[in-house]
């Protein structure tokens, strides 16, 4: 990295030397051009005088003629023969025109050299400061759940609680376990995904299957946490999707959701079929968020104000999108403000029931399975 | 501020509720009275009608972070003690956190037993400073022409202009000047203002005398009621240096 940056930054050095050589080389050629041309300006004017004088002194015009070749007399005046004239410009000219296109194109490569490297660098720089900001969050992220339990277990030790408060820090002791455990796969999906290197599958999946997968899994978590979950999923609705994809996207949405009703409230699920595409709406009675964070929501490690992501790990929205470009598919979110709930939709190309496959894995997906959703193809 | 009667209530800005509910659980535990907010904007609204004896704020906080909680109370004069919690722990981050007018930091993950260490440190040495300015005799500080208010965290310096003190110039002052004449090692400045040696170093106190100097001596350079007594520390001269 460092070596890379010194050949580039000492390409560049070496490139600007080089246009400022070339730069100066045009002007001394310029220079020299113009004192050549004066001088042979001065030498024929000098030959036009001599030829004056010596018609002057009487002699004959053949003889003057012959003495000095590049002088032609008419009407007893000795001027520079035109051709020579002529040949005199033209030259001039000439070498004005070379200047000119060697010049120019020598620089021109030269600039075009210099904004290569330089983008080179720019290009560089930033992506440094991107895996610094990274990693930066990822550390942050990674940090609240640790430092959380480690405050759980040594209030534990400290401590020695009744029964019922030490029930509760364990509690908490497991939902910052499973916080953390879906942040390394959600790091390890978004890094995958970052980096294109994905294949998806097309296949035609029986949306309320997919669903109904994922919700089963929530449930009890949705109970525990007073969020009645409802879905109502047409049976006959299909999606065009990699199966393991949309199990991703439909588990963050859900999981989105179930953190941004931390407390009691409801989440509601409907899909319904709109010009050639699967609609699916996922609304929430959440902490909500600013109309105009609608785009922020899809970054990577957004935090609002208000915070739905307090339990999140930042990065299930990121991923949601990203897995849904890829799918052709879509998603976008809206909300009338914080504290008002808000509204997840997702769209995929509609699919004909019968070539349906079943949904998602109809066997188990643990977290480690659902990361092969966005797993790197196989040589 | 509402001062003592808000003695042991401690104000918890944590946006993590996990982390928040642990603090606050602990801290009850110890005998505090403590309120919780999730935001900075939050913490700030409380803190306009409320009194607390400590701020323990998280940094990276959605919205506003720590660092622009902490400045924005003392640009509005509240000198309320404030303990950041935060994930980074480079020293960079510390001086941020310093700079804001921060009393204390500490790097998630934490121990509980020097979170309440510090949390007690910090109580102790706002309850000794505001006991020892209690009265009308130990409030104020006249010398040189100088006159410093220690409960309102401003003098009025010899040339007439105003100064706003930071609670720790105020109380290194107010360490000397109950010394008034002795030598006080740089390590007893540390312990009495800082608590504890982990944190600023020996440097960091020559760098506040050097502030104080720069407020109250008619020629800072050559100083006569600031005076460092080599290798060992300070002495404060009420009546100036003959």
């Amino acid at each position: 990295m460092k070596a890379t940056r010194v050949f580039q930054l000492t390409a560049l050095a070496l490139v600007l030397v080089s246009a400022v050589q070339v730069g100066w080389w045009l002007l001394d050629q310029h220079a020299y051009t113009v004192e050549k041309v004066q001088a042979a300006r001065a030498t024929y004017a000098d030959q036009v005088a001599a030829a004056q004088a010596l018609l002057d002194a009487g002699v004959s015009v053949a003889r003057v003629e012959q003495l000095l070749p590049s002088i032609v007399v008419s009407g007893g005046r000795a001027r520079l023969a035109p051709q020579l004239a002529q040949a005199l410009t033209t030259e001039e000219r000439r070498r004005y025109n070379q200047y000119a296109w060697e010049g120019s194109f020598f620089l021109l490569a030269l600039a075009a050299c210099m904004a290569m490297i330089a983008r080179a660098l720019r290009a560089e720089a930033r992506v440094h400061e991107e895996q610094e900001g990274f990693l930066a969050l990822v550390s942050h992220q990674f940090k609240t759940p640790l430092a959380s339990l480690q405050l759980s277990l040594e209030t534990l030790a400290l401590r020695a609680p009744p029964p019922d408060a030490a029930r509760r820090l364990i509690e908490r002791m497991l939902a910052d376990l499973a916080r953390m455990e879906l942040m390394v796969t959600q790091i390890l999906e978004s890094a995958r995904l970052e980096r294109g290197r994905i294949e998806l599958k097309s296949e035609a999946v029986q949306l309320a299957g997919a669903i109904a997968l994922v919700s089963t899994q929530l449930e009890e978590r949705a109970r525990l946490e007073r969020v009645a979950l409802a879905s109502t999923i047409a049976p006959d609705l299909f999606v065009v999707s990699d199966p393991l994809a949309l199990d991703v996207v439909v588990r963050n949405v859900l999981e989105n959701a179930l953190a941004a009703v931390q407390g009691g409230g409801s989440i509601a699920l409907s899909a319904r079929r709109a010009n050639g595409a699967v609609q699916l709406e996922v609304r929430d009675s959440g902490v909500g968020f600013a109309p105009a964070d609608s785009e922020r929501l899809f970054e990577k490690f957004t935090r609002l104000p208000g915070g739905g992501s307090r339990y999140g790990t930042g990065l299930g929205l990121f991923i949601v999108r990203r897995l849904m470009e890829l799918s052709e598919g879509s998603v976008s979110a809206r909300s009338d403000g914080p504290g008002r709930g808000a509204t997840i939709t997702l769209a995929w190309p509609a699919a004909a029931p019968s070539t349906a496959v079943a949904p998602a894995a109809a066997v188990q997906t643990s977290a480690a399975q659902r990361s092969a959703a966005v797993e790197e193809p196989r040589p | 501020m509402s001062g003592a009667s808000a003695a042991t209530h401690v104000l918890v800005v944590e946006d993590d509720p996990h982390l928040a509910a642990g603090i606050m659980e602990n801290l009850r535990a110890e005998g505090y009275e403590v309120t919780t907010a999730s935001t900075g904007e939050q913490a700030l609204e409380w803190l306009a009608t409320h009194g607390c004896t400590l701020i323990v704020l998280d940094v990276m906080l959605p919205g506003i972070d720590g660092f622009g909680v902490c400045r924005a109370l003392r640009e509005r004069g509240d000198s309320t003690p404030v303990l950041f919690l935060t994930a980074r722990g480079d020293p960079a981050d510390r001086v941020r956190g310093l700079e804001a007018g921060g009393d204390d930091y500490l790097a998630k993950p934490f121990h509980l037993q020097e979170f309440l260490l510090r949390v007690r440190a910090i109580v102790r040495r706002w309850d000794w400073y505001r006991s020892a300015s209690a009265t009308a005799a130990t409030a104020v500080l006249r010398f040189g022409g100088n006159e410093v208010d220690f409960r309102a965290f401003r003098a009025r310096a010899w040339n007439g202009e105003t100064q706003e003190l930071t609670e720790k110039e105020a109380m290194i002052l107010k360490v000397l000047a109950e010394h008034g004449g002795e030598i006080v090692s740089r390590e007893d400045l540390l312990e009495r203002v800082w608590g504890y040696d982990v944190f600023p170093s020996t440097r960091t106190v020559d760098n506040f005398i050097l502030r104080l100097r720069k407020r109250f001596e008619t020629d800072p350079a050559n100083p006569r009621h600031f005076l460092t007594v080599w290798g060992v520390g300070y002495r404060f001269l009420k009546e100036g240096e003959p």
